[in-house]
């Protein structure tokens, strides 16, 4: 429901080494550590969830091309996020859900309509 | 993958909103189980036809999913993966994003979110759609893919 990047897969998310400290000035001289500090750089907030999960589910229970195209558009979100694409992704991400729910909100008009028809006591059998 | 696994964060559900949806759909999962176990779909009358298979007189991907999750959960996994090998495989994927979705929707905080390499996805896809096809064409060497 969620895969996203793991943070330092993308760029911002980076480590990156701190200077030792300001050359030529006191605060240099009196530096708690001698060591190089590495500090998080944190970047902006790049979770973009691919929603697999739910593509994968809407293909397999909601038997519709729909799911399909959920997962076409969840491929999306890691294409681009690959390549630092983040707009992108966030679009591909919005488009997988849009697409699992499409197929979801058929498959239940689907079912009301079976059950009121009837059709449901008839042939049942090919879930 | 392993190098994603390690540095996996873990998925955090902000608002209720998200807990409420994420809590339904593991909740909506559980309950399915339930009825799975109790209902052979095999038997007609109280499921719904597959809407592609009614409609088309084809097998979509995902036709014997049902059967083959009454199976799987009466303890015999052959005749589910005979029933649909795709779902059957990729059970453990829904599984694990479902049980994240219920932990999450109880305490906010799901299981280590994955990263899944684009390439997988789109081979994902092409697996779908071949197995699709696969299970519609009327060959004996296809056969084992039909429900």
């Amino acid at each position: 429901l969620w895969e996203g990047p793991s943070p330092g897969e993308v760029p911002g998310g980076t480590s990156v080494p701190t200077a030792r400290g300001y050359v030529g000035t006191t605060r240099c001289r009196r530096g708690r550590s001698r060591r190089p500090l590495r500090q998080k750089v944190p970047g902006p907030p790049q979770r973009v969830p691919t929603y697999l999960v739910p593509a994968i589910l809407t293909t397999v229970f909601c038997c519709l091309p729909a799911g399909i195209v959920a997962i076409v558009h969840a491929a999306q979100v890691n294409t681009k996020l690959a390549h630092g694409d983040i707009t992108g992704a966030k679009q591909a991400s919005k488009n997988a859900r849009t697409w699992s729910w499409i197929s979801f909100g058929v498959t239940v008009v689907f079912l009301v309509i079976a059950l009121v028809v009837g059709a449901a006591t008839e042939q049942g059998g090919t879930g | 993958l392993s190098r994603s696994l390690r540095s996996a964060s873990v998925v955090v559900l902000e608002g209720t909103t998200a807990r409420l949806m994420h809590g339904a759909a593991a909740a909506l999962a559980l309950g399915a189980c339930v009825v799975l176990y109790a209902i052979d779909p095999a038997r007609p009358g109280f499921y719904p036809t597959c809407p592609f298979f009614a409609l088309t007189g084809w097998y979509c991907p995902g036709c014997g999913t049902l059967r083959g999750l009454h199976q799987l959960l009466r303890g015999d996994p052959g005749r589910a993966f005979g029933l649909n090998p795709l779902t059957t495989l990729l059970l453990p994927v829904v599984i694990y994003g479902l049980a994240s979705a219920g932990l999450g929707a109880l305490r906010g905080r799901g299981l280590p979110s994955v990263f899944v390499p684009p390439s997988w996805i789109r081979g994902l896809l092409a697996l779908v759609v071949a197995f699709w096809i696969g299970r519609n064409l009327d060959m004996a060497l296809l056969a084992w893919m039909a429900p």
